[in-house]
């Protein structure tokens, strides 16, 4: 008998990663063959226009070409993961630069892309609005003429009284943030194969998030039943919510549909960065109010969220940035309005943190300079209004049980003070060009879904064995897309049978094959998927034990406490069930002559529930500072008048190794969630949150100076060392 | 990427005839392709005939010095040639500060010295989907778009800057290029000559004819006790282009500078010399005050555009410490 405690929290190693670091796993451009058909999609290439006429003739005449498809050929031409508003292939009107306009086949890459040339659409170029806040202007041009309106959503939440704790305030500080888009970057652009079965079953063979979205969406879309459409997952290389939107997956189901033969097709670097979504640009202007005893009175403030052209997530998006404006602190009054506006930018949709990050950035800064404002050290202040368990949320429910917030904070700050001397007379290099600084903020970030999503995993466990367990087969239908998912369900299974992992087979990657686990998304596989797992594990285990049958299976669905839907009106209802809270010291260097920052040190405090395999998390925690750093300092994404400016690595700057931290400090904590399995929640998203208000904070310590906008470029340093220089 | 011939050429007279075979503007060498390809795929050049001269390699990639403190740099030499070279360490540091900095390792193994120098911006409006000035359009969309890259010197339509690390310090070593044309016609010309900034006719940052190679960079001996330092300003620590470049190169007796050389990379279309702040070092003392009048002196002439305000004090701040280090001393 292998016990349970030992196999929780090893950091056993993963099965996936030799063959993963000598090239052997095979990813979805590995899947492509000589004698598969080639796609090529013919982009918009323009933010907004009506399409007048659309020819094909000349790319059919060339010399490979088989077909090229257009809206015309799509049976329901509309998709998306909340709302169904994104054509596969443009009919009328283009709203972004990456829509869709045809499809072209061909027996090669070559004449693929010639044929795509060839394609001759004569437009009519429509004013673009490209603004989020000129977007809501009553006479703004607008995205979705059916809408009559370029509001995506409104959601204001509404708790006591705001003049009231205004009122009552000893200082009330006014602040303006704004973020920009983030590219996911992920190692793997975008890529898949599809061919018809032969049980005519439509096989999509790509990487996702969620076999059975996907599956969903193309079946709506072929308007076909969901059984004759299977979705496979190869290897996957990365994803961060980049894949949660459908990209090719649903255009090689298309072509193989139409055709009857199989299809493939690999994005560049440059297609996946125009055609797939990408972080919110979310402008935040707030509110803050506080007592003389340290106490927030008041928040009041106005998020705006640029959904670009399709709906994607940017509802849930901008629902979670609207819930997160007070951060992890218990405000009595406050009064937040969220809005995503459509667009003709690329659209925004799931990017780890979705919403939090740029709410928190605002939350947090306001947070450290009403401490500044009270004379009050920043963490005391803090720890004066954060989640407690028992704490109303703005939304007028308590915070789900298991509110371990306050501990993050206090470990954070006692790590802070042996490690990087917080709270201590800073030691200045000697070099008086670079001053150094401290910088603090804590992170919240729901884990699961939200707002009355409906939300499940299901698992079914096959036992084999007579007197013992032999083995067992556990089947979920769960996208490990490199956090390592499918080892931490296997370790969660092997510590609930007591067999050793290796004796346990997982089938995961195929929607026929394995239940609909819920999309790797939100922070959640480990916590929902992982209590169906165990839950399948224990009702097999009770099966088998109670027969003298060398089988027993069971398949359980494991749904969490409900949440619900947010009252349209004041916000009020339960927003999530489970939180992960995080909280962050870094060190950072600043040349005051370039305004390069670097960050020597970062302290990260994660509690995790209950870390099922260490070294994964530990990976998670690393990972996601290497993203979350590039988010603060260095990923500039631009696009002026609806085009993107930065298609390429070489201008959208992503950390290096020389830019990452010399020390990173993770610490992990557990304090049991009471649905996850063995206790454990989720971590994914988590470091994200707090980073790039830690390292604006430690900036304004080593500098004095606030930086507001994301990210913290050195010429955005030098604009603000250079507007206190000419104040002054 | 447009259907091309590709042709090899083993030096540099025969890649000279290769290119009259193709014409005036079909025609183009290739070295180590790290700039032209992607210019190609992305159909902003496209070429008919690629006359490639790597296998030139005998006879053009080479580093010696010669007896009287020259160096002599083959057009094929690699930047990592350069940056590994132990007497260039010794004798030129500047010249290894400044490959070192250049891009990534991967690169560097390909790139050449020559091709370095005939690479074209990265201005995004010129890499992407647009019809800008420089690729033969009316109008530079950067000039009053997105500009946090641009230029804050110089007159040309084109607002670009140049990206090359190599650039600025060949300048300020008073380096010439080696030029081999038509009929066995070999020329030099002082590197600053070769860039001049696009013109209406010529939207280019250099000027070569057609049929030309460049066989030979040439650095001459530099005055004893000379010294030099590059100073690259960059948005991350590794693998990115210049923000802001300068390369500072300083003949010193007693104390007193002879000969100074300044050259700005990431300013302007070319490698941006600052004749003044050369005059106004000579025959003084350099001490922090002199170089923090240096480095307003080179600024003084800026004109940023909407978003690279910040380029004139980031680059005031890279001439002193560039200075400074140059004459051996701290900021
Ligand atoms: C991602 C990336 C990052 C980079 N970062 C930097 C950086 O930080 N600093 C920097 O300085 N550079 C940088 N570069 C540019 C790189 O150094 C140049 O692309 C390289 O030096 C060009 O040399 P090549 O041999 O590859 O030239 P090619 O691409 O082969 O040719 C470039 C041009 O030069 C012409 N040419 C080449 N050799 C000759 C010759 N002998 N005679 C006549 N014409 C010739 C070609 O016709 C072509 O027009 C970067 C490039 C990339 C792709
Ligand atoms: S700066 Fe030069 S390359 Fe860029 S848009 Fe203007 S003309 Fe084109």
């Amino acid at each position: 008998m292998t016990s349970a405690e030992s196999l929780i929290g090893a950091a056993l190693p993963r099965p996936d990663a030799l063959a993963k670091v000598t090239g052997a796993a095979r990813y979805p451009a590995d899947l492509v063959r000589p004698d598969m058909l080639r796609l090529r999609i013919v982009f918009a290439g323009r933010p907004h226009a009506r399409i007048r006429r659309l020819d094909t003739a000349a790319a059919l005449a060339h010399p490979g070409v088989l077909a090229v498809l257009t809206a015309a050929d799509v049976p329901y031409n509309a998709y998306g993961l909340i709302d169904a508003d994104q054509p596969a292939l443009c009919q009328d009107v283009v709203r972004f630069e990456g829509d869709r306009v045809a499809l072209v086949v061909a027996e090669s890459n070559e004449a693929a892309e010639a044929g795509a040339k060839l394609v001759a659409v004569d437009y009519e170029n429509l004013p673009a609005v490209t603004d989020p806040r000129a977007a809501l202007a009553p006479d703004a041009p607008l995205v979705h003429e059916r809408l009559g309106t370029n509001l995506l959503l409104h959601v204001p939440i509404r708790k006591g009284d705001v003049a009231r704790g205004f009122a009552a305030a000893a200082v009330v500080l006014d602040g303006e943030f704004s973020t920009s888009w983030q590219e996911h970057a992920y190692l793997q652009p975008e890529a898949g194969v599809a061919y018809m079965d032969d049980a005519g079953r439509v096989v999509i063979e790509t990487a996702g998030q969620w076999l059975h979205e996907d599956r969903r969406q193309i079946a709506e879309m072929l308007r076909l039943p969901e059984d004759q459409v299977v979705v496979r997952y190869a290897a996957i290389g990365g994803a961060f919510g980049g894949r949660e939107d459908l990209s090719v997956q649903h255009l090689l189901a298309l072509a193989a549909w139409k055709l009857r033969r199989p299809v493939a097709i690999v994005w560049s670097r440059e297609e996946s960065m125009i055609a797939h979504h990408k972080r919110h640009p979310i402008t935040i202007r707030c509110r803050w109010g506080a007592g003389s005893d340290g106490k927030i009175t008041a928040v009041e403030a106005e998020v705006i969220a640029d959904g670009g052209a399709y709906a994607s997530t940017s509802a849930e998006v901008t629902k979670v940035a609207t819930l997160f404006a007070t951060g992890c602190y218990e405000v009595a009054n406050v009064a937040v309005d969220g809005r995503a506006v459509y667009t003709n930018n690329i659209p925004c949709g799931a990017f780890r943190g979705f919403g939090a990050p740029q709410a928190q950035f605002a939350s947090e800064v306001m947070v450290t300079r009403l401490a500044h404002a009270l004379g009050l050290d920043p963490a005391e202040l803090r720890r004066r209004n954060i989640y407690r368990e028992g704490s109303v949320e703005p939304t007028g429910q308590p915070v789900p049980e298991g509110v371990s917030a306050a501990a993050v904070l206090d470990r954070c700050i006692a790590e802070a003070r042996a490690r990087l001397g917080y709270g201590e007379p800073r030691a200045q290099p000697a070099d008086p060009r670079i001053r150094r600084g401290v910088g603090i903020a804590c992170g919240i970030k729901n884990v699961g879904y939200s707002f009355g999503y409906p939300e499940q995993a299901t698992a079914t466990v096959e036992l084999f064995g007579v007197a013992e367990l032999e083995r067992a087969q556990v089947r979920i239908g769960a996208a490990d897309v490199g956090q390592g998912a499918h080892l931490a369900l296997r370790q969660i299974a092997a510590a609930t049978l007591g067999i050793p992992p290796e004796r346990i087979t997982m089938i995961t990657d195929d929607s026929s094959e394995a239940p609909n686990a819920g999309s790797a998304s939100a922070s959640r596989m480990t916590l929902v998927g992982g209590r169906a797992v165990r839950d399948a594990c224990l009702a097999a285990r009770e099966q088998w034990s109670a027969t003298e049958e060398y089988h027993g299976m069971a398949t359980v669905q494991f749904r969490p406490s409900a949440t619900t839907p947010l009252d349209p009106v004041t916000g009020a209802g339960r927003p999530n069930y489970s939180y992960g809270y995080a909280a962050q010291a870094v060190e950072v260097e600043v040349n005051l002559l370039t305004g390069q920052v670097r960050v020597p040190r970062i302290i990260s405090v994660h509690d995790v529930g209950r870390a099922i395999n260490r070294q994964q998390v530990e990976g998670q925690i690393e990972g996601c500072l290497a993203q979350a750093l590039g988010y603060a300092l260095l990923e500039h994404f631009q696009v002026r008048d609806g085009r993107i400016l930065t298609p390429y690595f070489s201008t959208y700057l992503l950390p290096t190794a020389p830019d990452m931290p010399d020390e990173i400090v993770p610490i992990i904590l557990e304090t049991a969630d009471p649905e996850g399995p063995f206790g454990a929640r989720g971590v994914a998203e988590m470091a994200l949150v707090p980073l790039t208000p830690a390292i604006a904070s430690a900036i304004h310590d080593a500098t004095g100076v606030w930086l507001t906008q994301q990210p913290m470029t050195p010429e955005r340093v030098l604009a603000a060392l250079d507007a206190v220089t000419k104040r002054q | 990427m447009q259907p091309f011939d590709h042709v090899s050429a083993t030096s540099a007279a025969a890649a000279v005839e290769l290119l009259q075979q193709g014409g005036p503007s079909g025609a183009r060498v290739i070295a180590g392709g790290t700039d032209l390809i992607s210019l190609m795929r992305d159909r902003i050049q496209s070429p008919r005939l690629l006359v490639n001269i790597l296998p030139a390699a005998a006879a053009l990639r080479y580093l010696r010095f010669e007896a009287d403190g020259a160096l002599r740099v083959g057009a094929l030499a690699t930047l990592a040639d350069i940056e590994r070279d132990p007497h260039i360490a010794a004798r030129l540091p500047i010249l290894t500060q400044a490959v070192r900095d250049a891009a990534t390792p991967q690169l560097r193994a390909m790139a050449t010295a020559a091709g370095n120098l005939m690479q074209r911006p990265r201005c995004w409006y010129y890499r992407g989907e647009f019809p800008c000035w420089l690729k033969g359009g009316d109008e530079c969309f950067a000039r009053d778009g997105e500009n946090k890259y641009h230029a804050i010197f110089g007159a040309s339509p084109c607002v670009a800057v140049h990206p090359s690390d190599l650039a600025p310090v060949l300048v300020a070593l008073d380096a010439e290029l080696t030029i081999a044309g038509p009929g066995g016609s070999a020329r030099t010309l002082p590197v600053e000559r070769f860039f001049a900034p696009p013109t209406d006719d010529e939207r280019i940052e250099y000027r070569l004819q057609p049929g030309e190679v460049v066989s030979e960079i040439r650095v001459p001996a530099q005055p004893a006790g000379a010294r030099g330092a590059y100073v690259k300003v960059m948005d991350r620590q590794a693998w990115a282009f210049a923000l802001v470049s300068v390369a500072a190169q300083l003949s010193e007796r007693d104390g007193v500078v002879e000969r100074a050389r300044l050259a700005l990379g990431g300013v302007a279309n070319v490698p941006w010399r600052v004749a003044a702040v050369e005059d106004l070092l000579t025959g003084q003392r350099l001490t922090p005050a002199l170089a923090a009048q240096a480095a307003e002196r080179a600024l003084e002439n800026a004109h940023p555009l909407t978003h690279n305000g910040y380029k004139v004090p980031m680059a005031r701040a890279a001439i002193r410490r560039a200075l400074l280090a140059a004459a051996g001393q701290e900021e």
